[in-house]
């Protein structure tokens, strides 16, 4: 009982939809049925396109090399900072949530407010998978003209942000630096559920709920004593794979 | 399948058996995640699919056509806007949605401007993003997405 409860609790708007069906179907049936007719044209071309964005989506997540992309958007890396942030953000996956950790990191190791807010609004607005499933239901014509104007205006506003916001303004970073004993830690908030980091080290971390957990901890002082240096490996390589830096090791930061 | 699609499969397809080539698990290990991903957001995407329906049947193309055809209206586009800023839907899914209203009649303008505030503007995250990066930052950079979506939503009318 309590599983319908939750799926209904993160399913709210399928739930919400299948209800108006189904008062439809007692009492205006062909109604229910002409909805139906008309979804359907759009079921089938979803399904068309799905599973290629999917690949899509994972080819680029494989292939794009995101470190040396981040590795030039540091301090002083000027226009061409600029277009590396319009890279990254092209070739991302996840909502613009999942781009907040990410600029945090890379905010840290220098790069300039310009080059965050065309991070930011590349990663929400035009990633390249999803220009594919915008071509495909607004036409190619539409796509390509939309993307042309929105490249324009996301350099313009990294250059105003630029010029409003100073670095000064931003909150610190919140990472408590006293700690000796490094412990996991997954901010639930940026989580997508992936399941990459429970695929690399599935004896640290575990998906619940759509959002993963830390189940056991990797503590530096053991691994030095008895166990085996490979772990902390894969437990570092589950923090540099998590596709919105979600996870952290308290001080000793990955990034 | 059109063209167009059928070229992305056969693009996309080659450059997958390239990589499982190239580098087996890697590639397995990336499609895990990506379908992980979708499934987080199957739920959304069915139940708009199926929405879809409900409002081209309620919504019969006249409608549609009365309240959002004049690529002129800058209210109606404004309205489009806000709704795209306070609503949380993936961008996957708005796409075969914002297609359904502009084959039903509506004018791209405010199309436009709903697909692009939904995706960057975001007052639903707003909190999530002070957090990180202060009211300023945040302030700033959502007032500018806003206004940058109309005038891109606009110029569109213009040139489609």
């Amino acid at each position: 009982m309590s599983k319908v409860i939750q799926f209904s609790r993160r399913n709210k708007l399928l739930i919400l939809v299948a209800l108006s069906y189904i008062l439809l179907s007692i009492f205006m049936p062909d109604k229910a049925v002409q909805s139906l007719k008309n979804s359907l044209y759009y079921i089938k071309e979803m399904l068309m396109i799905m599973p290629v964005i999917l690949l899509l989506t994972a080819l680029i997540t494989a292939w794009v090399p995101k470190k040396a992309i981040e590795k030039n958007l540091g301090k002083d890396s000027g226009i061409k900072g600029s277009i590396f942030s319009f890279l990254l953000g092209s070739f991302s996956a996840g909502p613009i949530y999942a781009a907040f950790p990410v600029c945090k990191a890379l905010l840290s190791k220098g790069a300039s407010i310009s080059n965050i807010v065309i991070l930011l609004s590349t990663w929400a607005v035009i990633k390249v998978p999803m220009l594919l499933n915008e071509a495909k239901f607004l036409g190619p014509k539409f796509m390509i003209v939309r993307w042309i104007l929105t490249t324009i205006a996301i350099f313009i506003m990294g250059y105003v942000t630029s010029k409003l916001v100073k670095k000064e303004d931003l909150p610190l970073d919140d990472i408590k630096e006293n700690s000796s004993v490094d412990t996991l830690n997954i901010s639930s908030e940026y989580c997508i559920g992936c399941g990459l980091c429970a695929k690399i080290a599935p004896e640290y971390f575990k998906v619940e709920n759509k959002k993963a957990k830390v189940i056991k901890q990797c503590i530096k002082q053991d691994i030095k004593q008895d166990i085996k240096q490979g772990e902390m490996k894969i437990v570092n390589e589950a923090i540099e794979k998590c596709p919105s830096k979600a996870i952290n090791q308290n001080k000793q930061v990955n990034f | 399948m059109d063209v167009f699609t059928l070229a992305f499969w056969i693009i996309t397809l080659i450059w997958f058996i390239g990589s499982i080539i190239k580098d087996k698990k890697k590639t397995i290990d990336s499609v895990k995640m990506s379908s992980g991903m979708m499934k987080h957001i199957a739920g959304e995407i069915v139940a708009i699919l199926f929405l879809i329906g409900l409002i081209l049947t309620f919504l019969p193309p006249e409608t549609i056509k009365q309240y959002a055809g004049q690529s002129n209206s800058i209210v109606t586009t404004i309205v489009f806007a806000l709704v795209g800023c306070i609503t949380l839907i993936p961008a996957f899914v708005a796409f075969p949605l914002a297609g359904s209203l502009v084959n039903a009649g509506a004018s791209i303008v405010p199309v436009v401007a709903f697909l692009t505030t939904l995706t960057m503007v975001g007052i639903v995250t707003f909190p999530l993003e002070k957090k990180e990066f202060g009211t300023k930052f945040t302030l700033i950079r959502n007032s500018l997405s806003f206004i940058f979506a109309i005038s891109i939503a606009l110029i569109m009318g213009v040139i489609l």
